[in-house]
């Protein structure tokens, strides 16, 4: 065997074997979201799915066979590249849905998500780095900048996601803790007081002006409020704003232990799910309903695969630099899958965030793929000493 | 690190916890919740039942109704709902012209049916006609989501025949009754009239319902059969379609009715109301046109003059006074009375008809010779209290129960009512008009079919109805009289019949009883005159009893009495010429 191939017999076959088998999950229930639209073009998302699958396999077999450590090393370059991709998109976004987030035929916030990854890890990882509060605070500013762009696009959802993942880092880097739990503790408080408020103004009498200035005071935007609210009072507006979360409910419960049978949603054949948001946001409804308990579980059990062999793979690693980049990419695909299946069940807002492998969602899929290649790498170069180029 | 792993593995395990819970522990909520918003119950109508008469002889039926229906959801367009609406009106506009059929739909009712009852049919055109289906067959092809439509529709194959004794359907709306189980609600039949009201329910049958799966825009997805609907029963009336026409046929021309009963028990064999209209303009429902001539008609042919008609009895009452008098002991039916043409009470001069005077009669002659002075003079000498108390036992003055909507009671005054009403007293005079059946007394022409028919039966007042029942005939009330006073009255009614004035209504071969009526009314300034005749026959053991009143008729003698013997002869036929039995050669002669 040729000593380049050689590389891939140390590759996490269950991370491989697990990502894969989700890519697959996803194209058939695609398949199956779609086969009820009428556009031809949509009607063949699914092949769209497993090209940009087939095409992040390879960019995921060649990230693996990269060194990680050289890969970092373009962290900062990558991170200005992503941060002037975000401060353009305001200005020459396509613009969808009431917001600007597709830039050139790809969503910046998405590979902005890798790239405070990346940076975080190099930032972080290297050898001699600084732990303390400046090095905390740093780490805030890089995080910090682009969700600030993302927000404003606006994008919740993606902006929700990056405190979980930061916050997994930090707490992996052990940097700064008495800094870094502070602010996890006034975080908490303040999503709290967020909630609260919602809460508030929609429970406790006032007069109107008051309760104007409250919802001012939090800065929401209007679909924002209004999505806490249907988070907190679902029974509020099952026409309007709470809709889809009461579609996608009834989707996932009417599918029962066992599931309808593939093609066989009714939710969605019906139109109940609207077919704008059943191939990508809410595709675990689809297939909660088609699959049933047992098909969730499925789905679970495989992001487990993901996500256990993730974080082995960042103890196995021998560097700093890979294991916090390691439970990056594990934070980043935990919360997504969570808040996504969360959501999908009204346990949680509604946010537009993709479920990684599943949804559609080409820019998102590479940049997870290409993320979990360099997983790969870890484990493939991690257990070597680090040597100085 | 293990922090992580462990915050991870807890996010699984909700994630696992909670799909349990929505999935396996609240499925069945979640699947009825489904159900709920996507599935429409349309209530399907049984078809209904059929009326026949006693011979088995249809009188009412279904026919089919071809309609061209448009299913919208073929024709459904994305975007906002008046893009659909269009696009089904300019459908309908271009299925218009290949038919050549005016659009029968406004715009407004497109888009009603679209907004309210997307997933069932549109009926774009109703009851089409055969050439028309022939276009459409032809133009089909052009048109996806065209359909014929079969529904059935009422159907009367006589016509006019017992118009507002069978009454007619039409399209319940959906109302109330829809309730909150069904969504939608294919159009039934109600009974607006008559019989087809009274036993709407027994014809009815059972509402079946069928399910409809909507997707979220309403738009028909599949349909399920759900529960299926049960024909309603058939009904067998104890009518005679023979005796029927020939009733109507004699009435023809005229306003008035009749009503032709088997006194045994009570079944009505005919019952006429003239003048009638067509049934089958009445259905799904009339036009305008025709809605508009039925009310204006001062004929009022949807009146059942039958059951609803408000009449002075005249001279037909005669035997009610006759009985009441024959039922006091010191009264004499043989003493004679002499008629000289009027009748003096006070100072009212009561003219009797024939006004050189009957001479001296009996009893006997005077129900023959229909004697006003004779029967003023009986009312004087019993009272009104003897006259009142037999015509409230015959049934007079209250509804007979029969199976007919808004049957009229009548009116059988007493003195409390006519100073209650009138503000006067009660006054011989009102005595004597009463027991020649005038003045206040009001009476149907049900009400005297069944009061001759207790003349025929030898006393007992039946239950008329028109559905044939197989049990025993239901009896309202036995009279009580002693046979004897009553043959002296069916023998005065003989008389009528065979001598005196209801000779016309003599058919060879039978032997009739009849009496004549004559009541004058003032209608505006003029002096009209109803005609009644009431009969029964045969004699012996009567089969049949008949009253007919015609408005503004000569005399019941002239006008009514050969439509009696129409009738009867329509049930008895008639003997040949030359084997005519003695009694009835003689009437022919006698003349009239």
């Amino acid at each position: 065997m040729k000593a380049w191939l050689l590389k891939f017999r140390a590759l996490n076959p269950l991370l491989l074997a697990c990502m894969l088998g989700l890519i697959v999950i996803g194209v058939l229930y695609i398949y199956s979201a779609c086969s009820v639209r009428e556009d031809p073009e949509l009607r063949l998302l699914y092949m769209r799915h497993a090209e940009v699958g087939a095409a992040g396999l390879v960019a995921y077999l060649v990230f693996a066979w990269l060194n990680y450590r050289v890969v970092l090393r373009w962290s900062l370059p990558f991170y200005f590249v992503c941060l002037v991709l975000l401060a353009l998109v305001p200005f020459i976004g396509e613009k969808t849905m009431g917001a600007r987030r597709w830039l050139f035929g790809m969503q910046p916030s998405e590979l902005a998500k890798l790239s405070i990854i990346m940076l975080l890890a190099w930032l972080l990882g290297r050898r001699g780095a600084n732990r303390g509060a400046p090095a905390f605070l740093t780490a805030l500013l890089a995080a910090g900048v682009p969700g600030a762009l993302i927000l404003m696009q606006p994008d919740l959802g993606t902006a929700m996601v990056l405190v979980p993942t930061v916050t997994s880092m930090l707490f992996a880097a052990n940097v700064a803790p008495r800094l870094f739990w502070s602010f996890v503790l006034t975080g908490t408080a303040v999503a709290a007081l967020l909630l609260g408020i919602v809460y508030a103004t929609e429970r406790v009498k006032m007069p109107a002006p008051t309760r104007e200035a409250l919802i001012r005071a939090t800065g929401l935007r209007q679909h924002q409020l209004s999505r806490l609210q249907v988070f907190l009072f679902p029974d509020k507006d099952l026409h309007r704003t709470g809709y889809n979360r009461r579609q996608s409910e009834i989707a996932v419960g009417s599918g029962g232990t066992w599931g309808k049978g593939y093609l066989k949603g009714e939710q969605y054949l019906l139109g109940y799910l609207p077919p704008s948001v059943s191939s990508n946001d809410f595709i675990f409804a689809v297939l909660a309903e088609e699959a049933g308990f047992a098909g969730s579980m499925t789905v679970l059990l495989l992001f487990l695969g993901l996500l256990w062999p993730g974080l082995w793979v960042a103890i196995r690693c021998q560097d700093d630099m890979g294991r916090l980049f390691c439970v990056g990419v594990v934070a980043l695909i935990f919360s997504h899958m969570f808040i996504n299946i969360a959501m999908t069940i009204g346990m949680m807002p509604i946010t537009g965030l993709p479920l990684p492998f599943i949804s559609y969602g080409r820019t998102f899929m590479l940049t997870v793929m290409v993320a979990l290649g360099l997983v790969q790498s870890v484990s493939v170069h991690g257990r070597e000493k680090e040597t100085r180029f | 690190m293990v922090l992580l792993a462990l915050v991870f593995g807890a996010g699984l395990a909700f994630l696992a916890v909670s799909l349990y819970r929505v999935q396996v522990v609240r499925y069945a909520a979640f699947a009825r919740d489904q159900m709920r918003q996507s599935i429409r119950r349309v209530q399907v109508p049984g078809p209904r039942g059929r009326i026949y008469d006693r011979n088995g002889v249809c009188l009412a039926e279904n026919r089919p109704s071809y309609c061209i229906a448009y299913y919208v959801e073929e024709l459904r367009r994305r975007g906002p709902w008046s893009r659909t609406i269009d696009a089904v009106n300019a459908d309908i506009d271009r299925l218009a012209v290949a038919i050549g059929v005016p659009r029968q739909l406004s715009y407004t009712a497109v888009s009603n049916h679209i907004v309210r009852s997307l997933p069932i049919p549109l009926l774009a055109w109703r009851d089409v006609d055969e050439t028309t289906l022939a276009r459409w067959a032809e133009a089909s092809g052009d048109f996806p989501g065209v359909d014929v439509y079969v529904q059935p529709e009422r159907h009367y194959p006589f016509g006019a025949l017992a118009a507002q004794t069978l009454g007619y359907v039409r399209r319940d709306r959906p109302a109330a009754s829809l309730g909150e189980r069904y969504h939608f609600h294919l159009p039934e039949m109600l009974g607006a009239n008559g019989i087809e009201r009274e036993y709407n329910d027994l014809l009815t049958g059972c509402i079946g319902e069928q399910l409809i799966r909507v997707d979220a825009r309403g738009y028909k997805h599949a349909v399920w059969e759900g529960q299926p609907a049960v024909a309603g029963r058939d009904l067998r009336l104890t009518l005679d379609v023979r005796v029927q026409q020939a009733l109507e046929q004699a009435l023809r021309g005229w306003r008035g009715a009749g009503v032709v009963v088997d006194p045994r028990n009570g079944e009505i064999l005919a019952l006429a109301s003239a003048p009638a209209y067509d049934l089958n303009a009445m259905v799904p429902a009339p036009t305008t046109g025709v809605w508009d001539r039925l009310n204006a008609d001062e004929g009022r042919p949807l009146i059942n003059r039958a059951v609803q008609g408000r009449y002075a009895p005249g001279s037909t009452f005669k035997p009610v006074t006759a009985m009441a008098a024959l039922l006091r002991k010191d009264f004499d039916p043989d003493a004679t009375y002499a008629c000289d043409g009027a009748f003096v009470l006070g100072t009212m001069r009561l003219r009797c008809w024939n006004t050189y005077g009957h001479g001296n009669v009996t009893l006997r002659k005077a129900i023959e010779q229909s004697c006003n002075s004779y029967f003023c003079h009986l009312g004087q000498e019993i009272g009104y209290d003897a006259i009142y108390a037999e015509a409230w036992k015959l049934g007079l003055g209250r509804p007979l129960g029969i199976d007919l909507p808004s049957e009229s009671r009548g009116l059988l005054p007493t003195g409390e009512w006519k100073e209650r009403m009138l503000r006067d007293k009660w006054r011989p005079g009102d005595t004597c008009q009463i027991a020649i059946g005038q003045g206040l007394l009001v009476v149907t022409p049900l009400q005297m079919a069944m009061l001759v028919s207790v003349f025929a039966n030898g006393g007992t007042l039946r239950r008329p109805h028109l559905k044939l029942g197989d049990g025993p005939p239901e009896t309202i009330r036995e009279m009580g009289w002693p046979q004897a006073e009553l043959a002296r009255v069916r023998e005065g009614m003989r008389d009528v019949a065979v001598f005196g004035t209801g000779r016309r209504v003599q058919v060879r071969g039978l032997d009739v009883a009849a009496k004549t009526g004559t009541a004058e009314y003032d209608a505006g300034g003029v002096r009209r005159k109803n005609t009644w005749v009431t009969a029964f026959a045969p004699f012996d053991r009567p089969t049949a009893a008949v009253a007919i009143v015609v408005e503004n008729g000569e005399s019941g003698g002239q006008t009514v009495a050969p439509m009696v013997r129409d009738v009867l002869v329509s049930l008895f036929g008639e003997s040949p010429p030359d084997a005519a039995a003695t009694a009835a050669d003689s009437a022919e002669v006698r003349g009239d």
